[in-house]
């Protein structure tokens, strides 16, 4: 039989067989019968589930604040524990975003990650203080978990936080899986893992795995998945972010005069400006504002500047991808982005090409040269100022003799006015260092130009720009001696540095000037349009009306009002009766003497009233008919000379009353930005603040020294507008729970750390319960698995606030360190919690149902304080505070439903208030040196601990035996006589024990001879039994013996394989601790090599 | 940190409304040379007063009076509310008082229940008449609504007083956002004509002669005759006409006049009614007497573009203004309402709310 081939069935792609097929699977894919509720009651169920499932989905409509045109950069924050892959993922996603490799990343990054939006990168190190700022800032957070080793307590603390200051989106990153070897445990670990995190986040939670690190980064495929992700995540406003305006700096720059520095030492409070990025709302220069760590200040001044890292505007919009030109953009100022770094005090250009010694295959010109000689200047600029002597060109043997200050000052009018000059022979000795500086600026300049074009394009940063300061090309850490040597001596240096950093705000500040019409200028304008217009329309309206009135609606017409209420030193009369600057100028020339008096004459009747004086003029003019009936057209009434209709425009009006809530949520800020834009933009930021959105630069005058001064780009620097409520003190009432991972329970005036808002301080909190709704009753300690309240003094939150609290912030502890949560209730100058107290006292005399105490009070006034007080005593005799008595100081007269016992304690239960103590300390992290040092108030014990003392124990505090004499009750004695009267049941009965012995007891016993024979019989016997039970456990015995040996063998085996298994362990995690230390280690190499 | 905040004025004019922002701000402020240069220096009897009701209704206020009585320093404290009584001096009427309370009434931690006794009609301040029917509906603008209510529990016309009125406010945790930009034409015309301790036919005599004028615009008008007797009707005769007209878009606009030695009813009647005609010409969907009112509430609403058409500001509003942007920061964008009609005279007043949040209120 032959084998016959068949041909391989082909299913139909096409034809009406292929749709059928499609079609036929779909429906199998779907049974509408296999959903169908099979009863009435399940259905309705259901129903009810998909409802209630409907209702949890809803939420507040809240109106999203962030303009949608130019919203500022989503804060992504990478969070976990050291040694995690922070660094890492943040340079492989800005190397995808931006095509470059950072050497270092410190501080915020912002790139633009596409057509609407742009990100910034934070890496949040381990502190729990940078935890909480980032928290309360960051939109996204990238929670980073190595997956070889789980969670750590950090990670936990963290979602903590975030869930007490508003969740923001959470992206769980997985890393160093590929440390595990087998695929089995990788699959296990991830499973669990996720379920963990799923538990904490939400069900479906997103969590990415990155694999394994190549060339110092991420695998690109992973990286681009997770850029995806990011790129397309939708936010949803939280509520305080919604209503305070915040922003994250970026730059920090010094401006204090070196001057005054180096007078005060270095100790003086500074004037320091903060880049960044508006967020929330609209920030006024008015507001108040909080820096987390350091503390409140006030606004110097606002400036918007050029954006840094600007979306792509129209024209790059047509396309459809971004160019890549604009995907270069990455403003990073405290990094080394592109060989720029911003300082604190300066900027720094690493060009690590050109002027690089020892590097041969640069060709090296005379001015390379130079710059690469100047690296070998070894005098400070003292040194030279103290010559002072300047030779202009290398051949001339006649030093100069210039002031070194005015030197200073024109050195950058020089370098600009000729370039060449600049450039020209200086000998290198003996310049003066402001010239070589501002030369080096030059060149550097020059030589960044092709490089910078992408990073930037605005006037803001060419303008900062000028205010460069070399570094001399030399390993970092070189750089980073000279940087010290130079902060310390040279004030001069600083001056010339300030400078230019003035001239440099001058330029922007020029040019900001020529982009907005001045408000003199506007106003010029408008004039000279309303002198063009006046006769047309005067013309026009002619006819109409009187020129009269006209003329005064000219006037009024042309009012400024804007200027004249807010700018202007006009008296409001002034302003309302249109007098003319001129008259107004002509009484400031007057005699004081005069505006006094007629100031004091219009005191006299010019009341505080609301009710104006109707004017009779004005009044009579409502007599005329005519003027009458011109009024008739402001009735319903009238004809209408609009077209518009009263009933239409009620329905527009109607229909913005209600708000509706979907047109609220979507633009707002359109409406906003409509609405303010006729005006020019230094009004609008009077009237409506700095949009968010914009990149500004915020002045801040008097900020402490060591803030600057203890600066690390590794913490972030949070600037959070206060509401005007926040700026005060008060009791807060707040909703409080103990964290139930927190080990120990809270204790009524113990030190709290609380972050709350944008603040994190220290309180002391007494916690109470509400008693029967009668009265808040303090709790001495927090109930367990139970909300309670707790009271403290500190600034103001708005209700509803959540806040989480801690015990200690430093990071020694391995216990959890979130120790509660809550919520601000409610806020008021005083609080209204008691305690029990206990007054006690004895009676001294007692009548039938009146009794005699003293010891309770210690004078007739406090007793008259508790006249009619219900007092009780300890059996549950239940009295009266009557009045007191004139003998015993205090004592007084009490009457009671019974009679008492002169040994009863009688006492008085009594509500004592209590109010928290008016403790409140800023954690004031950033300005310490250890920043993860911070240490508040400690507790009593805590300081004895750690100087050693001992608990100083009061004599009569300690315990004794107690000796109590027993109490002792007379008999109770019947005479004979009335004992013989009474009744048997009422006789005394004798319930003593026998005393004499009986008979029975008494007699002797004498055995006969079989009972002896029978007892010593048994003797025998009992001897028998008890050797053969001895004999068996001996036997026993034994048995136990060698099996005990055997279990013995078996415990030994079973222990030298654990060891085995723990010795492993160690092994593995020993290898990750040294990975970490390789990768800090490559990292300061990585850092010398630069 | 400390709420250094200190606002410092001079002089005794717009005293009410300066605490009253301080109150709602908690900025402290001082105000010095109070009449330092007057026959009579210092604050005056009612000033005082007002201070003391402040202190009232308020928790944690610390006020200090210097000896001469020409500076007040004000620390506000927390605005508290509940049941409150207080006698108002003769020298001024309830009007007075109520006006800034109800400035700071929906921002307290319980509803008020704020009973003021005193003249409830006056020449210089709103009458109890007007505030119930005119500055309440105002409030109703920003959602302050629910429970808000002035009884007028006994009229006292001056010199001797003795009425009673009854306010109630509930509490708000923010208020909406005003945009009220059409005025809307006037559709309906209210007034009551009250008279105590005169012939009750004082008040029809006001009536008719107040519908002499007024019928010819519109036929919706309802004049209220309100007689009080016997011991509702205070301590001594009086008798007044208040007036409200409101328009299509419950824009609502108001007159008054009181009675005086010498003026007949009928005069009393047509000035009041030609007050409402000039109130009505100026225009804007705010009364002038309620401007400062409607902008405060304005700056006080959440964090959006509220707008307003009023007229031209009055003196006080001016003033208003100017303390508005010392206490708050904001500034009102004012501009003509009708750029294409040169003859409109009535402005735009647009603000950004501060996002005004009643810290007071309490959750639990």
């Amino acid at each position: 039989m032959e084998t016959q081939t068949h041909k391989a069935h082909r299913p139909a792609q096409s034809g009406s067989k292929a749709e059928k097929k499609g079609k036929g699977k779909q429906k199998t894919g779907f049974n509408e019968k296999a959903f169908a509720p099979k009863s009435g009651r399940r259905a309705d169920r259901q129903a009810r589930r998909n409802v209630e499932r409907d209702q949890a989905r809803l939420h507040v409509p809240l109106i999203n604040r962030t303009p949608d045109d130019n919203p500022p950069p989503v804060i992504v924050a990478i969070v976990g524990p050291p040694g995690v892959g922070k660094t890492t993922l943040l340079k492989s996603l800005v190397r995808r975003y931006s095509k470059q490799t950072l050497s270092e990343t410190k501080g915020p990054i912002t790139v633009v990650a596409g057509k609407k939006r742009r990100l910034t990168f934070i890496e949040c190190n381990n502190d729990l203080n940078s935890m909480v700022d980032i928290g309360k800032v960051a939109d996204l957070v990238l929670l980073m978990i190595d997956g070889s080793y789980g969670f750590e307590m950090e990670s936990f603390e963290f979602l903590n936080i975030l869930q007490a200051h508003g969740f923001p989106k959470v992206i769980g990153v997985l890393t160093h899986l590929d440390l595990v070897k087998k695929q089995a445990t990788l699959k296990a670990t991830k499973k669990l893992l996720k379920k963990r995190f799923w538990n904490e986040i939400y069900q479906g939670a997103k969590l990415f795995y990155l694999s394994g690190v190549l060339n110092g980064r991420y695998p690109d495929t992973e990286i681009l998945n997770l850029s995806r992700f990011i790129s397309v995540m939708k936010f949803r406003p939280l509520i305080f972010r919604n209503c305070h305006p915040y922003l994250l700096a970026d730059r920090i720059e010094d401006l204090t005069p070196r001057e005054e520095i180096r007078k005060s030492k270095g100790r003086c409070d500074r004037t320091v400006t903060l880049y960044g990025y508006l967020r929330g709302t609209n920030l006024r220069q008015s507001t108040k504002v909080h820096i987390p760590g350091v503390g409140d200040m006030n606004i110097k001044t606002v400036a918007m500047l050029g954006d840094p890292c600007p979306l792509p505007d129209a024209d790059s919009e047509k396309r459809r991808k971004l160019s890549e030109k604009k995907k270069l953009l990455v403003h990073a100022p405290m990094s080394d982005v592109g060989g720029v770094m911003y300082d604190k005090d300066a900027v720094w250009i690493n060009v690590p090409g050109s002027f690089t010694r020892g590097v041969t295959d640069v060709p090296q010109g005379e001015g390379e040269q130079m710059v690469i000689d100047l690296q070998d200047v070894n005098e400070t600029l003292e040194d030279t100022v103290a010559r002072s002597k300047i030779r202009l060109f290398g051949s001339s043997s006649h030093p100069l003799t210039i002031d070194a200050r005015r030197d200073d000052e024109e050195s950058s009018d020089l370098a600009d006015e000729s370039d060449s000059e600049g450039n020209s022979e200086f000998d290198e000795e003996e310049e003066g260092f402001s010239e070589d500086e501002q030369d080096d600026a030059e060149s550097d300049e020059e030589d960044e130009q092709p490089c910078r074009d992408p990073i930037n394009g605005n006037a803001g940063r060419y303008a900062v720009r000028t205010t460069v300061r070399p570094t001399y090309g030399l390993s970092s850490k070189e750089k980073d001696t000279g940087d010290v040597a130079f902060a310390d001596s040279d004030s001069e240096l600083g001056l010339s540095d300030d400078e230019g950093n003035g001239e440099g705000g001058q330029v922007m500040y020029a040019d900001n000037e020529k982009g907005i019409p001045s408000d003199d200028e506007r106003d010029v304008d408008d004039e000279d349009e309303d002198e063009d217009d006046a006769p047309a329309w005067k013309s026009g309206l002619a006819a109409k009306a009187s020129a009269a009135f006209e003329a005064l609606n000219r006037q009024r017409r042309r009012k400024d009002w804007i200027a004249m209420i807010y700018s202007s030193s006009l008296s409001p009369e002034q302003v309302i009766n249109g007098t003319d600057t001129t008259a107004v100028e002509s009484d400031v020339i007057d005699d004081d003497f005069f505006r006094v008096d007629s100031s004091t004459s219009m005191n006299e009747d010019n009341l505080d009233m609301t009710k104006e004086v109707q004017s009779s003029s004005a009044l009579r003019e409502l007599e005329d008919e005519d003027v009458l009936d011109s009024l008739r057209t402001l009735f319903i009434t009238g004809d209408h000379d609009t077209s518009g209709g009263a009933d239409q425009e009620m329905n527009i009006h109607e229909d913005s009353e209600p708000g509706d809530l979907t047109k609220l949520e979507a633009g707002e800020a359109q409406f906003a930005s409509a609405e303010f834009e006729g005006i020019d933009t230094e009004t609008r930021a009077l009237v409506e603040g700095y949009r968010p959105g914009t990149y500004v630069r915020i002045e801040l005058a008097s900020v402490p020294c060591e803030f600057i001064e203890h600066f690390d780009p590794h913490y972030p620097i949070i600037i959070g507008g206060l509401l005007p409520a926040e700026e005060r003190m008060g009791y807060l009432q707040v909703r409080i729970k103990r964290h139930r991972w927190f080990a120990r329970t809270l204790k009524t005036n113990d030190p709290l750390i609380f972050s709350l808002g944008w603040r994190r301080f220290q309180s002391v909190p007494i916690y109470s319960l509400d008693d029967h709704s009668i009265r808040m009753r303090m709790l001495k300690y927090t109930p367990e698995h139970m909300h309670c309240f707790a009271s403290f003094y500190g600034p103001v939150a708005l209700p509803n606030t959540g806040f989480c609290a801690f015990n200690a912030l430093s990071g020694e502890t391995a216990a959890f360190r979130v120790s509660a949560t809550g919520v601000v209730l409610n806020i008021d100058r005083s609080t209204k919690i008691v305690k029990k107290l206990k007054l006690t006292g004895v009676p001294f005399k007692i009548f039938k149902n009146t009794a005699f105490i003293r010891d309770m009070f210690s004078s007739p006034l406090e007793v008259a304080k508790f006249e009619g007080a219900s007092i009780r005593t300890v059996s549950g005799i239940r009295g009266q505070v009557k009045k007191a008595l004139n003998k015993p100081e205090g004592a007084f007269r009490a009457t009671f439903e019974d009679k008492v016992l002169m040994s009863d304690i009688v006492f008085l239960r009594a509500w004592y208030s209590i109010q928290p103590r008016k403790f409140y300390n800023p954690v004031t992290s950033l300005l310490l040196s250890n920043k993860s040092h911070w240490s508040g108030m400690r507790l009593t014990g805590q300081i004895r601990r750690e100087e050693g003392l001992k608990t100083p124990l009061a004599v009569n505090s300690a315990y004794k035996p107690i000796e109590r004499p027993a109490r002792r009750f007379n008999a109770l004695k019947v005479p004979k006589k009335l004992q013989s009267a009474l009744p048997y049941a009422s006789k005394p009965k004798l319930m003593k024990p026998q005393g004499k012995r009986t008979y029975m007891q008494t007699r002797a016993v004498v055995l006969e001879p079989e009972e002896k024979k029978a007892i010593a019989l048994l003797q025998q016997i009992r001897a028998l039994r008890k050797d053969q039970v001895a004999r068996r456990r001996g036997k026993q015995q034994e048995r136990k013996e060698t099996h005990r040996k055997k279990v013995e063998k078996d415990e030994a085996k079973k222990a030298e394989k654990e060891r085995e298994k723990k010795k492993e362990y160690m092994k593995a995690a020993g290898m990750k601790s040294k990975r970490e230390a390789d990768i800090e280690e490559g990292r300061s190499s990585k850092r010398r090599k630069t | 940190m400390r709420t250094g905040s200190l606002v410092n004025f001079s002089g005794h004019q717009y005293l009410r409304q300066r605490l009253v922002l301080s109150i709602i701000s908690g900025k402290h402020v001082r105000i010095e040379k109070i009449r330092s240069e007057d026959k009579n220096p210092g604050l005056r009897d009612y000033e005082v007063s007002l201070l003391r009701l402040l202190e009232k209704v308020t928790n944690g206020t610390v006020i200090e009076i210097s000896v001469t009585g020409t500076a007040v320093l004000l620390k506000p404290g927390v605005v508290f509310g509940g049941p409150v009584t207080h006698d108002c001096p003769l020298s001024r009427s309830i009007g007075y008082f109520l006006e800034p309370l109800i400035m700071i009434a929906p921002f307290s931690k319980k509803p008020f229940q704020l009973t003021l006794r005193g003249i409830t009609t006056d020449d210089s301040d709103l009458s109890a008449d007007l505030i119930r029917t005119v500055t309440l509906p105002h409030l109703q603008l920003f959602g302050i609504s629910d429970g808000l209510e002035l009884r007028i529990k006994k009229r006292g016309a001056p010199p001797e007083g003795g009425g009673e009125v009854q306010f109630i406010c509930p509490v708000v945790k923010e208020v909406k956002t005003l945009n009220f930009v059409e005025p809307g034409r006037i559709k309906r015309i209210r007034g009551i004509a009250h008279s105590v301790r005169v012939n009750p036919q004082f008040s029809n005599r006001m009536i008719e002669a107040s519908r002499s004028v007024l019928n010819r615009f519109i036929p919706d008008i309802y004049l209220y005759s309100d007689v009080y007797k016997g011991d509702e009707s205070g301590k001594s005769p009086g008798y007044a006409l208040s007036l409200l007209a409101e328009s299509t878009t419950s824009a609502i606009h108001c007159s008054e006049a009181v009675s005086k030695p010498g003026e007949t009813p009928e005069d009393i009647a047509l000035l009041a009614t030609r007050a409402l005609l000039s109130e009505i010409r100026h225009g804007g969907c705010v009364d002038r007497k309620h401007q400062s009112l409607v902008l405060l509430m304005m700056v006080l609403g959440s964090e959006d573009i509220g707008r307003c058409r009023m007229g031209e500001p009055s003196v006080r509003t001016i003033q208003f203004l100017r303390d508005i942007k010392i206490f708050f920061g904001t500034v009102f964008n004012i501009a003509p309402a009708d750029q294409s009609d040169p003859s409109n005279v009535e402005l735009l007043y647009s603000c950004l709310g501060t996002g005004y949040v009643n810290v007071n209120r309490t959750l639990a």
